[in-house]
């Protein structure tokens, strides 16, 4: 095990891309080299050394403290290792991440999850827009992978989302679902207006849906076997941070029949 | 394999100096869950019917054993069946047809991976088709589970099961008796030892055959025929394998996903007929080979005594 941690020395004046600062490609690498690691975008070329205190010898885990939401691109393309932020992630955390984990204590900034295709997030607060969605030049969202948020989550999670899970403890924002292609959406405190605004496939899982589209479809009450597998699966790899089984009855909606329709929002049925 | 060769008595009962002779086979594992036990079962039953030899049936199938709502992925009782074939690719059309004609149709059914083996066989990847476009898949971890809607609800299947090809078919004992009843109750005891026995079937009805077969016959196309050395009504006019106190045999065939579980389904077969079997008019067992030159695995009777 063992591992290196990276204790930042003062705000940041500037946001700071931290993709560098994962186990895989810390590996291998002297002390010296880290240090030496350029981390700023600003003309002024801030170094890892310049921000943070390094400690320790690489491993499998990395430790970065306190987090502050200037700190972008944590644990992207990240295939292996933990990376834990004690404190807040800033934008594009855990962007195209393969594997390993990635633990925010504090909350995540917009584009959480972008194109990330394996591995798991867990952000122990909240998580801004476009949580697993997509950016210019992707051609989908989210492909893989799993990210727990404890707290809520704002627009557009999961724009383009095609394969992965997201578990939300709390509520979504606007449009949770735009655009989406495959992958499941749960939850748990419920979404807010207009999920699933164009999605093709995939699962939107929730307690509540503050508003409906009317290009969604109440396909009536069911018990459908996959929530049941879906519950087992999550319990099984998640442990506590799975979502609470929905009931055996839940209301299937389709949608969203302005496209091909083969998504649906499921809720609890009465 | 003679009736001559040296005989070692076990509880008043004979044990060949001789071999099983085995096969090497490919073989899958799949689960069949249901709302209940009971339609899980009736599920595996007919998709493993007319499954008792690759000669004529396709596939020998079997089912493994039955599985609690713990060992199944969407916590319902299940069964685990067994399907064995020549080669991975012949198992593809066994798979299609018996799972698109018998699960697919059977009530409440749901189908899974039944062997975790590095080399993948479709399972859903033909019957999702029944869902004329209505199909949808589910990614979880390395699986892919297909939802095709049905009158009753959905029908769930995983995309691929796993295929081994160092299965092995064929283990096979002889057990010869006196008494035709008491022969077939204690054959019986020996399938119901060997059903406990994971990774393995006894594909034949209930476990028995009563028409063992020897290769070839006189008959052009014939690819077997009767076993005339183990029919006792030939005794005098063969050159039998029997003894004159011989009035029935049956044999037990097993396949098995591994040797090792092929040869503890015999061992613990040969147990059950050695501990039974002299009270019920059993005299001898033996076994099918054929000199050891055409199956890679040799099961000798007497190391597994």
């Amino acid at each position: 095990m063992g591992g290196l941690s990276f204790r930042l020395k003062a705000a940041p004046g500037e946001r700071l891309d931290i993709r560098a600062l994962t186990p895989g490609r810390l590996r291998g690498l002297a002390n010296a080299e880290i240090s030496a690691l350029v981390i700023g975008g600003s003309k002024r070329h801030l170094t890892v050394g310049d921000v943070f205190e390094v400690a320790g010898d690489a491993g499998d885990t990395v430790t970065i403290q306190p987090g502050v939401a200037t700190l972008d691109f944590a644990a992207a393309e990240m295939d292996s290792g933990t990376l834990i932020i004690d404190g807040n992630a800033g934008a594009y955390a855990g962007r195209k991440m393969r594997g390993g984990n990635l633990e925010v204590r504090g909350n995540a900034g917009n584009y959480l999850a972008s194109g990330m295709a394996g591995g798991l997030i867990h952000i122990g607060g909240s998580a801004g827009d476009n949580l697993g969605g997509i950016l210019a030049g992707d051609r989908f969202g989210m492909i893989g992978g799993t990210v727990v948020i404890s707290g809520s989550i704002g627009a557009r999670a999961g724009d383009k989302m095609r394969r992965g899970t997201v578990i939300v403890k709390g509520k979504t924002g606007e449009g949770a679902g735009t655009r989406m292609i495959g992958g499941t959406i749960w939850a748990e405190g419920g979404f807010g207006p207009a999920p699933g605004y164009m999605m093709r496939r995939g699962t939107l899982i929730g307690s509540t849906v503050e508003r409906l589209l009317p290009t969604f479809v109440d396909c009536g009450r069911h018990d459908l076997l996959i929530v049941r597998i879906l519950s087992r699966h999550l319990k099984a790899t998640l442990g506590d941070l799975a979502p609470k089984p929905m009931p055996l009855f839940v209301q299937r909606i389709a949608g969203d029949m302005a496209t091909i329709g083969k998504g649906e929002i499921l809720l609890p049925a009465d | 394999m003679s009736q001559n060769a040296p005989s070692k008595i076990i509880n008043g009962i004979a044990i060949d100096d001789t071999f099983a002779e085995a096969f090497g086979m490919s073989g899958t594992g799949i689960i069949i869950t249901a709302d209940t036990m009971k339609w899980a079962k009736i599920a595996a039953v007919t998709a493993t019917g007319f499954g008792t030899s690759v000669i004529g049936c396709g596939a020998e199938c079997g089912i493994d054993r039955e599985l609690s709502p713990d060992e199944t992925p969407d916590g319902r009782p299940g069964v685990r069946v067994l399907m064995f074939g020549f080669s991975p690719d012949a198992l593809v059309p066994q798979i299609k047809n018996r799972i698109g004609q018998c699960v697919l149709t059977s009530p409440g059914s749901a189908c899974f991976a039944g062997l975790d083996a590095q080399m993948k066989i479709g399972l859903g990847k033909a019957p999702r088709f029944f869902g004329d476009g209505f199909q949808t898949a589910k990614k979880l971890g390395d699986s892919r589970y297909w939802r095709v809607p049905v009158m009753d609800g959905e029908f769930v299947i995983e995309e691929t099961t796993g295929v081994t090809t160092d299965a092995v078919g064929g283990g096979n004992m002889l057990i010869v008796g006196k008494d035709r009843t008491g022969l077939l109750e204690t054959t019986e005891a020996a399938v119901a030892a060997i059903a406990k026995i994971d990774d393995v079937i006894t594909p034949f009805p209930g476990g028995i055959v009563r028409s063992g077969s020897k290769v070839g016959a006189k008959y052009a196309g014939m690819f077997a025929s009767t076993n005339d050395a183990f029919c006792p009504t030939l005794r005098g006019a063969v050159n039998s394998e029997l003894g004159s106190d011989a009035l029935a045999v049956l044999e037990i065939v097993i396949d098995g996903l591994t040797s090792k579980a092929v040869a503890d389904a015999m061992r613990v077969g040969l147990k059950a007929v050695t501990d039974i079997g002299a009270g019920k008019g059993v005299t001898r067992i033996t076994a099918g080979n054929y000199g050891g030159k055409l199956g890679q695995h040799h099961y000798h009777l007497r190391d597994l005594i």
